[in-house]
């Protein structure tokens, strides 16, 4: 659902769906600021899906009966948030800023159960392949990501990945690297994974799995404390790293990398 | 021998996340997503470590795995358990009760 086709709810103010790397969410927000934030921010991940899992903006968190499964504290930004089986509420997500880094941390959870995870990764699409490539701050992702041709970019900051009928695919996120917004809500399978290593010639050097899974866990964005979570998650970028291909990648920063990377 | 060493059971830390990768076990702290690795006999001991099987008992399966020394498989195992203990991916097994099984 767009922005202009918000609807009024009940109770809780205005909704807006959305859909991230296909796990439907319905924001339930009072705020009007924040609800015209919203919606104009992830107006390319508007959508109306069955059952989307609401999501409500609160000013404290209300009673429902039970203990969450999971639960956040965003001390920096005085935010929080607990989500429930049938609905997560956030606290203080009064600004786009703080409601995005509590969007990311709820995927990561929602993902658990949908055999995926968020890696810090740029994604780019080439003949219908995604390629990610993955490294902490400062190590070119965003820099790969300026280097791709226009429109074939899904993030240049935080990757989607999901195992979908026996393929793993990479979706659009709207996380993009200093806080724009992205707007590419498609998805491709994974041609490779790619640690990257900024050098001066073009170099790419095929991992182990249990490496490609020591490069992936360095990069992955997980917050649950729960050690069956934890077991999930490394169940899933374990099972991610046995069946992609993983590579270093050493790279220049020109387009020439390109003809280095495997067909 | 050490006093980690002595400690009669070990259990592997009920926290931890871990599993099998290639023949080699990855184990991950939710406190701090460290990935720690273990090699195929570190790995092999590591399986067998439930709270219950004493050293020794180890000692003489791995002996029997890799042909050596029974004496020199608790000599291995003892240094390792120490190691895995100081790390915090071992703890003494007050309650084998929590083990967990992969």
């Amino acid at each position: 659902m767009s922005a202009s086709h918000a609807t009024l709810g009940q109770s809780s103010g205005q909704q807006f769906e959305l859909s991230i790397g296909r796990v439907p969410l319905r924001l339930n927000v009072s705020d009007a600021r924040v609800f015209s934030e919203a919606s104009e921010r992830y107006q390319a991940f508007a959508t109306s899906q069955e059952q989307p899992f609401a999501v409500y903006l609160m000013n404290s968190f209300s009673a429902n009966g039970g203990n969450p499964e999971f639960a956040y504290d965003f001390e920096a930004q005085q935010a929080a948030l607990r989500a429930f089986s049938r609905e997560s509420q956030f606290v203080g997500a009064n600004n786009p800023y703080t409601l995005d880094c509590l969007l990311r941390i709820l995927l990561t959870w929602m993902l658990l159960p949908r055999a995926g995870f968020l890696l810090h990764a740029a994604t780019v699409v080439r003949d219908g392949r995604a390629y990610l490539f993955t490294g902490k701050s400062g190590a070119g992702k965003s820099t790969v990501a300026s280097l791709a041709t226009e429109g074939s970019v899904l993030t240049d900051e935080l990757s989607l990945i999901r195992r979908e009928d026996g393929v793993w695919r990479a979706y659009g996120t709207p996380f993009w690297g200093e806080f724009r917004a992205g707007d590419l809500n498609v998805s491709a399978p994974i041609a490779g994974v790619f640690r990257l290593m900024q050098e001066e010639n073009n170099r790419v050097t095929p991992l182990r799995s249990v490496e490609l899974l020591r490069a992936m866990i360095g990069n992955v964005l997980f917050f649950s404390r729960q050690p069956a979570d934890s077991q999930r998650l490394l169940n899933i970028i374990s099972h991610a790293a046995q069946e992609l291909r993983g590579y270093t990648l050493e790279f220049r920063k020109d387009r020439t990398f390109w003809e280095a990377l495997p067909a | 021998m050490s006093a980690t060493a002595n400690r009669a059971l070990w259990q592997k830390n009920p926290i931890l996340a871990w599993r099998e990768l290639d023949g080699e076990i990855v184990i991950i702290s939710p406190n701090n997503s460290v990935l720690h690795e273990l090699n195929e006999t570190a790995s092999f001991v590591w399986k067998q470590l439930d709270g219950r099987r004493s050293g020794a008992e180890i000692a003489t399966s791995l002996a029997a795995q890799y042909d050596v020394k029974p004496e020199d498989a608790l000599g291995d195992i003892e240094t390792l358990v120490e190691e895995l203990a100081s790390r915090q991916l071992l703890v003494p097994a007050d309650n084998p009760s929590t083990e967990r099984t992969e």
